[in-house]
């Protein structure tokens, strides 16, 4: 597997939280999260990652990027989590990217030039009102129409498919019984309505629905009719991996920021960081912190080598960093006190975004009984 | 102490069917409506249903009757608070019955009963609480803002925070130092202001719910008269501690946490996985039953509290404490749960959706702002009324003699 070596990981960890902390601190977060009659994120911004080569860190040479592998991806990705950034990298660079270099043909790859080069955005859109996080639950249908196809069914909330250029949609190919496919749909496509609406953190997406959306043959990824449900799987296990990512820089920095507040804040005399049962906490808020990220990183290394029990260890991860993540996030508006709940502070929109990165592709429960299911299989 | 359970309480039935049929008749339909979709309401609405439940006397139900009560046993208040619940009634106030009223009724003089007392039970006036500042958190005896007397009143300087609806009281019971060189529990007094006076400014400060609950309330000047302390001028921390007992007993709103583990019910039907109702899953009906035999305790815990009350005049100060402590961790594990179902439609926050007149479109549940918002505003459950690390702190001194 072709990836940096341990400097360049460490030269790109560091530019990364150089030009954020630089230029994307809290206050900058606001005016963009708050502008009115905005996206979500800044466009500017966007371009910016791209130039600095972040957005193709993990796409091939050929197309622009880095060629790096889970772990390149995975740094860039703490990195959205330690700033909680807004602009869409798990739609575009994750979930989409994964999509099309996994299933698309040679024609379609080319869409990965144009990711790396910050141009194109785009949205994963699979998961159904009545699938929950069942990720073989597709009653979209794609029934043939012409040389092309025509898309009939919802698509649950996917954050950032309200600004994509196209949405990444799963389809059964001709019946409801048929082979699962991944079609490129522009947004604007006649027949595509979207219903926008904010996340719990704040990041606008939209549910969908598709009424007989006319798309042409190339529109499918791939050029035959096979089944993409193994595929999706990978798909969804990056997109998993990836927001345990996240999540782990996000507590890292909830973990700082509280000891740092907890130092300074003076109560009964003292600072409440001279309480025991308060440095005991915050202990267990960095090791928290600490858990989540080595078993993160043995799950992206685990990618990386395409080991066999790679997807074991992925949904391992999430099981201990959707716990992990659902502490620190809990604590650190806990110990931040009155100050913890307001919507000027930091803190709760941390806490909030580890809310979203514990439960997308399915909690700490639901990876629980899915290991649980395979013990029994075997 | 054993007490009988609410629910086997045939001899409340009556009682029970009375309630019921009150809020049939007279819950205002906009009210019922905007609860059924947690909508925000107004103060105007919000009073016209305290007015009407005072024409009964029921905000004071559990109000001694010597004190212009109705007596009500803790059976009988606990009954109360369930059928409110169940007919979609807006939660009961705590700032005047539970907290104002029994420092004024136990400490005040008549002519503060007077003055005071009738709006409370009729439910006419809102009360917010002045207790929180800036320095004076956990700490709330580090508290600053200043008393000074000027003839017949003091003069008011320094600021309160995380006041919950100052910006709808009519009047706030406040904490103010009176001394500054006794020690810091011994240079406190309790005292009544008018929300008109003169020198007060309340600024919202908008929460991470991204509603308005909150508020800084601040102080330049303000005139108040000295017939407006509470007992005697630097005790007030004795009459602190006694309403903060009652505040943490009031901080456990069964019926509303009850209304809640109907609403994560409710939540489990409306979602499918694989196409199958969450309501079908043995794990999350181990996870209700588990909610459900916490629901039991607390209310237990409760009775005992209520009863502790019109024993000695004041619930225990540990056993406040420990209420506070699990029935804040219940409601917010119950909160938690609704989450773990949303999560599996997006987790979208249209907090939009909980404001009145709005006609956009709902993704998920139509339930699902209002279980976000109560998931995220109890969140403070366990900081509110002392947190629960200062509630630990109490039960391991007071109880334990630590």
């Amino acid at each position: 597997m072709p990836s940096l070596s341990s400097e360049e990981r460490q030269q790109l960890h560091d530019s990364l939280l150089e030009l954020l902390g630089d230029k994307y601190a809290f206050e900058h977060w606001k005016k963009i999260a708050r502008a009115p009659g905005g996206e979500g994120f800044g466009r500017a911004e966007w371009q910016e990652f791209a130039d600095m080569g972040w957005l193709g860190i993990a796409l091939p040479e050929e197309a622009g990027g880095s060629a790096g592998g889970m772990t390149e991806l995975g740094i860039v990705m703490a990195a959205v989590g330690r700033f909680i950034l807004l602009e869409p990298f798990l739609g575009t660079v994750v979930l989409c990217a994964a999509a099309i270099e996994k299933a698309g043909t040679e024609r379609q790859r080319r869409m990965l030039s144009d990711i790396a080069a910050g141009k194109l955005l785009l949205a994963f859109c699979h998961a159904e009102p009545g699938g929950g996080y069942a990720r073989e639950w597709v009653k979209t249908v794609a029934t043939r129409d012409g040389a092309g196809y025509s898309l009939t069914g919802e698509k649950g909330f996917a954050i950032g498919a309200h600004a994509a250029d196209q949405l990444i949609v799963s389809a059964r190919i001709g019946s409801e019984a048929g082979p699962v496919g991944l079609f490129v749909v522009p947004r604007a496509a006649a027949g595509v309505s979207l219903i926008q609406a904010p996340a719990l953190d704040g990041r606008p997406g939209a549910a969908m629905t598709l009424a007989g959306v006319k798309v042409g043959a190339d529109a499918k990824l791939g050029g035959s009719d096979m089944d993409m449900l193994a595929v999706i799987d990978e798909i969804i296990d990056r997109g998993v991996v990836m927001a345990c990512c996240e999540a782990v820089g996000a507590m890292a920095t909830v973990t700082d920021q509280t000891v740092e507040y907890l130092k300074t804040r003076q109560q009964f005399g003292q600072p409440l960081s001279k309480f025991q049962v308060l440095q005991h906490r915050l202990v267990d808020m960095s090791v928290s912190t600490e858990e989540a990220r080595a078993i993160v990183h043995a799950a992206l290394q685990a990618l990386d080598d395409k080991a066999k029990d790679a997807q074991r260890l992925v949904w391992m991860a999430k099981v201990k960093t959707a716990q992990c993540a659902r502490f620190v996030g809990g604590q650190g508006i806990q110990l931040h006190g009155g100050m913890g709940m307001t919507d000027e502070l930091s803190i709760g929109h941390y806490y909030k975004r580890l809310t979203m990165c514990e439960t997308l592709f399915g909690d700490a429960e639901w990876y629980l009984r899915q290991l649980a299911q395979r013990r029994e299989a075997a | 102490m054993f007490i009988r359970t609410v629910e086997h309480d045939t001899s409340l039935d009556k009682f029970r069917a009375e309630v019921r049929d009150f809020c049939e008749r007279e819950l205002p339909p906009v009210i019922r409506e905007k609860q059924k979709r947690g909508q925000h309401l107004e103060k105007h609405e919000y009073i016209s249903w305290l007015q009407r439940l005072g024409s009964r006397g029921w905000n004071t139900g559990k109000w001694p009757k010597e004190k212009g009560g109705l007596g009500w046993e803790p059976a009988q208040f606990l009954a109360f608070q369930e059928e409110l619940g169940r007919a979609g009634a807006p939660p009961l106030m705590s700032f005047g019955p539970t907290m104002a009223g029994p420092v004024i009724y136990t400490f005040g003089n008549e002519d503060q009963k007077r003055q005071h007392l009738p709006g409370i039970i009729k439910g006419d006036l809102w009360w917010c609480q002045g207790y929180s500042e800036p320095g004076a958190g956990s700490d709330l005896a580090a508290l600053k803002t200043r008393a000074d007397r000027d003839g017949d009143d003091y003069i008011v300087n320094g600021q309160k925070i995380w006041t919950s609806t100052a910006h709808w009281a009519d009047w706030m019971f406040a904490l103010v130092r009176t001394d500054q060189k006794a020690k810091k529990q011994e240079g406190i007094s309790f005292i009544l202001l008018d929300m008109k006076t003169p020198g007060i400014t309340v600024r919202p400060i908008i929460g991470i719910t991204l509603g308005h609950h909150l508020n800084e309330v601040f102080f330049d000047n303000v005139r108040v008269p000295i017939a407006n302390r509470i007992g005697e001028e630097n005790k007030g921390w004795t009459y602190a501690k006694f309403l903060l007992a009652n505040e943490r007993v009031g901080n456990v709103d069964v019926a509303k946490v009850e209304g809640n583990i109907e609403q994560i019910r409710q939540l489990m039907a409306e979602t499918r996985e694989a196409g199958k109702p969450l309501s079908d899953d043995p794990t999350f009906n181990r996870r209700l039953a588990e909610l459900e035999v916490g629901l039991a305790t607390v209310k237990a815990l409760m009775a005992d509290q209520l009863a502790a009350a019109r024993l000695s005049g004041a619930p225990s100060l540990m056993g406040a404490a420990a209420l506070k402590l699990r029935g804040t961790e219940l409601q917010q594990g119950i909160l938690q749960t609704g989450l773990d179902v949303l999560g599996r439609h997006g987790m979208v926050y249209q907090s939009d959706a909980l404001n009145a007149g709005w006609n956009g479109e709902m993704i998920g549940p139509e339930s699902s702002a209002d279980v976000i918002y109560e998931h995220l505003y109890r969140r403070a459950a366990t900081i509110y009324g002392g947190s629960s690390e200062v509630q630990k702190n109490i039960i391991a001194k007071g109880a334990l003699g630590l």
